[in-house]
Order: structure tokens, then sequence, then C-alpha cells
């Protein structure tokens, strides 16, 4: 079977299918769902999804449901081992309580990467990036 | 079943689409395309920061701002069943008029699939494979 499944980036998702995977997506967002489906744009259904979001050493998720998510947006894909997920050293809040912490974290990523893309505009020569400001 | 077959079976189902610069679209699924460009009724949109919101009687996303689609949870199952009828009714059609003469289907030889022709050694006729 291997033999006829060439090596391409959606090809190898076949054994992906029907097991629990983590998406992180290229605005940051983590979510673990059943991959279902997925097409030749790595386009993934992903069914029973959570949201999750972390700080420091806590975590929180929430219900999303269904989702169909374009390709392009995905950065990373990995499969969860459901005999590790529960071992891992972190402790599970409610999302009220983590979400102020999050936003803060975002926020501040945010300022260090605009400092640094600043710097390296003005002193190192570098373009700025996104130049269109349209958030595409 | 396939993420543009799926959302081609969620045309009049209710469902969010968040576009890649964080605005999100609340509305009914009119129509969509292979390049995933959908149109929606009775929309409500919120702008990326959650602050401000629109309502729109119908509006047009192109596909390629769409970060991701959040459909019913119910779709995946009405689809899986909607199939299920369509490969009975499709299965017992044929059956009632296709009979005798080698029963076309699984197990039988049939042309075009690379069973013995010519006296040729018998190879796998599905696909490309390793040649031998």
């Amino acid at each position: 079977m291997d033999s006829l499944i060439p090596f391409t980036t959606s090809g190898s998702l076949v054994d992906c299918v029907d097991r629990k995977m983590l998406v992180v997506l290229r605005d940051g967002r983590k979510l673990q769902g059943v991959l279902r489906s997925y097409d030749q744009f790595a386009n993934l259904v992903l069914e029973d999804t959570v949201e999750r979001i972390y700080h420091q050493d806590v975590f929180a998720e929430v219900w999303r449901g269904l989702f169909l998510i374009r390709g392009e947006n995905v950065v990373l894909l990995g499969e969860i081992d459901l005999d590790q997920e529960d071992e891992i050293p972190l402790r599970q809040v409610e999302w009220a309580v983590l979400e102020a912490y999050h936003k803060q974290d975002i926020a501040d990523k945010k300022k260090r990467e605009d400092i640094k893309s600043q710097v390296l505009y003005e002193q190192k020569g570098f373009c700025k990036e996104g130049g269109e400001g349209d958030g595409y | 079943m396939l993420p543009l077959s799926l959302l081609n079976a969620a045309q009049n189902k209710p469902m969010l689409v968040e576009l890649k610069n964080g605005e999100t679209f609340n509305g009914h699924l009119v129509n969509c395309d292979n390049f995933m460009n959908i149109t929606l009724r009775e929309v409500y949109q919120t702008s990326a920061e959650g602050d401000k919101f629109w309502k729109l009687r119908e509006c047009y996303i192109r596909g390629s701002t769409i970060k991701y689609l959040r459909v019913p949870d119910t779709l995946l199952d009405a689809v899986k069943e909607e199939q299920n009828r369509a490969r009975e009714a499709g299965r017992s059609a044929r059956g009632a008029h296709v009979s005798g003469a080698g029963q076309r289907g699984r197990g039988a030889p049939q042309r075009g699939r690379g069973m013995v022709r010519g006296g040729g050694p018998a190879r796998g006729g599905r696909g490309r494979g390793r040649g031998m």
C-alpha cells in the first residue's frame, strides 16, 4: 500500500485519519480534535474539536465542535498520544479564569515582535513585513 | 467525505466563518464553489477585536480569505447517512435490472482490470504499482 501513495504533504495524512490530532494555526490558536478528512490542499475536517490556551503551567479548554480548516492557515498537525496526554505536568483551570492571562500573553508577544521588526527595519536594513497593512 | 463536499452538504445550514484577518461571519450558507468562495444570508459580522457588529442580509466571501469554518456537529452524521442511503438505493436499482452474465461487481472477472488476457503474466490491475 505504501508505494501507491506518493510522498506528498497531503499524501502522508492518510495515517492520521480518525486519530486525535493537534492543529496549530497561523494565528497561534491550538485546536485538538479527531481528523475525519482532508484533501490535496490539506484542508482539514476536525470533529469534536476543543480549543486550548496555555499560560505557564496551566491550561484551559473550551468546546468548539466541527471545524473545516482551510489548509493554508495550518502551521502544524500532530498526532496526540492517547497513552501520554494525561501525563503532562499541567493543571487545568476554568477558561474564564485563564482567558485574560492568555490575551495579555498575546499582547506582550505582539509588542516584542513590533519592537523587533522596528529595530530590524531601522538599524539592520530589513524591509517591513506585511507592508500592505491589510492583515492578509 | 472531502472537506469541500462537506461544505457543499452544509448548504442552508448555519455556520460561522472566520477570515484570516480575524473577522467572523455568522449566517446560513446559500452557496459555495470549489474555491471555497461562499455566499451567506442573514449574516452577523463581528470585527476581529470582537467589539463591533454588523448585520448583513446577504454577503459573498472569497475563499482565499477564509481561515476556517465552523459547521453544525450533526452535519457529519447527516452526510454519512445520506451517502449510505444513496448507496443502498443505487445497489437495489442495479440489482433489479442487471442479472446473469457474470454479475458485474466485486470479485467477478472484468474487462480492463489486467486479468489474464493474451496469456501474459497476471499483474495487479489497480493503479500504478511498483511494476512487479
